[in-house]
């Protein structure tokens, strides 16, 4: 049994992984770690409109098939629009992968506990939506088993990451316009695979 | 006495500028334009829960490179409020609101009119610039300037569809 993961962790396991991907990041933590950790380009941070970060990825994801598009939701956001998963399993993109860090509170309002910290599973949840791979991990070596397959098959994927409670170090650059048009130009400017 | 071709010319007016990906939650005026956009294979129609979702998925695809319209009841633009101006307006991301109008002129339905009357309102105090043609001329004249002004300023913008021009729906 290893330690608890972190979001940090976590995030750093994704980002040595990235080349060509999308990162799609939630408004509050999942941005501010992805920021501190692997800031580029490709990088779509959401700085507004919580719950939407999900349904953001897929718009994406849909108009970039050739793209892999990953998004870092939390439970708090995902809770807010649960619709979007049966909107994912409908429109089923092969290059699609939500991860969403499940740390059972709205961590970015001091902690107070989410649905997922009582009776709800969110991996249950996808995949009543109709999301076959949907999954919940614990682990280092789950999560490492995850990525794996998020970047060795197709889609579209829910992950459930269980992390440790705790706020993201640092400030969260907030130039939403500039950080918006840096992103689609880059996207932009990628090839078509 | 309305135009039965109003839909088909609504959906041309959204084809020839170059926007082909569509988010919908249907309502009965709004499936009329619907059946146009389902028929036609260059274009993309996605159906979601909720319209706030239609707000994300097509700031998604603007952010990689696509225009989209959003097609829904008014009811939809309150469900869409916090999403339009803390993501659309706060970021300047560009999309087409098409409206239609309940709870104004010839409403049967009380629970309609609430919302349907501060449509206008809500658009303004987001600075969303909106039309409401009520009929074919007026929407030939005025859609094509709406979706330029939209693309030229980043912002969105919503084109509300009154009983006027569709004839309504009749309770």
């Amino acid at each position: 049994m290893s330690a608890p993961l972190t979001r940090a962790a976590a995030t750093r396991l994704l980002a040595e992984r990235l080349t060509r991907e999308v990162v799609v990041s939630n408004l509050g933590q999942a941005s501010l770690d992805l920021q501190q950790i692997a800031d580029r380009p490709l990088n779509c941070y959401t700085f507004g409109a919580m719950g939407q970060c999900s349904s953001i990825a897929l718009g994406i994801a849909l108009a970039r098939p050739d793209v892999r598009v990953v998004c870092l939701d939390g439970d708090g956001s995902l809770l807010m629009n649960l619709g979007s998963l049966c909107t994912i399993a409908n429109q089923a993109p092969r290059n699609f992968a939500l991860v969403v860090w499940d740390n059972e509170v709205h961590q970015t309002t001091g902690g107070q506990p989410t649905a997922t910290a009582a009776r709800s599973s969110l991996a249950a949840i996808a995949r009543g939506a109709g999301v076959e791979k949907a999954m919940e991990v614990r682990t280092e070596e789950e999560l490492r088993g995850a990525y794996d397959r998020i970047f060795g098959e197709d889609g579209p994927f829910v992950v459930a990451v269980k992390v440790m409670k705790g706020r993201a170090e640092g400030r969260l650059d907030r130039d939403v316009v500039g950080h918006a048009r840096r992103f689609a130009q880059a996207l932009a400017a990628l090839p078509v695979a | 006495m309305s135009d039965p071709s109003w839909s088909k010319h609504l959906a041309d007016v959204l084809r020839r500028n170059a926007i082909h990906t569509f988010a919908t939650v249907p309502d009965y005026i709004v499936s009329h334009v619907l059946e146009h956009l389902w028929a036609d294979p260059e274009c993309r129609v996605v159906t979601v829960t909720r319209e706030e979702e239609g707000v994300g998925l097509l700031a998604g695809a603007w952010l990689a490179g696509r225009r989209g319209a959003l097609l829904m009841q008014n009811s939809g633009l309150g469900n869409s409020v916090n999403a339009l101006a803390s993501l659309c307006v706060a970021s300047q991301i560009p999309m087409v609101l098409v409206i239609s109008h309940r709870g104004d002129l010839g409403e049967f339905n009380p629970a309609q009119v609430p919302m349907g009357q501060a449509t206008g309102p809500v658009l303004d105090a987001l600075s969303i610039r909106h039309i409401a043609p009520r009929s074919v001329a007026e929407l030939e004249a005025q859609g094509d300037g709406l979706i330029k002004l939209c693309y030229t300023r980043s912002l969105p913008v919503a084109m509300i569809v009154p009983a006027e021009l569709t004839g309504g729906k009749q309770g």
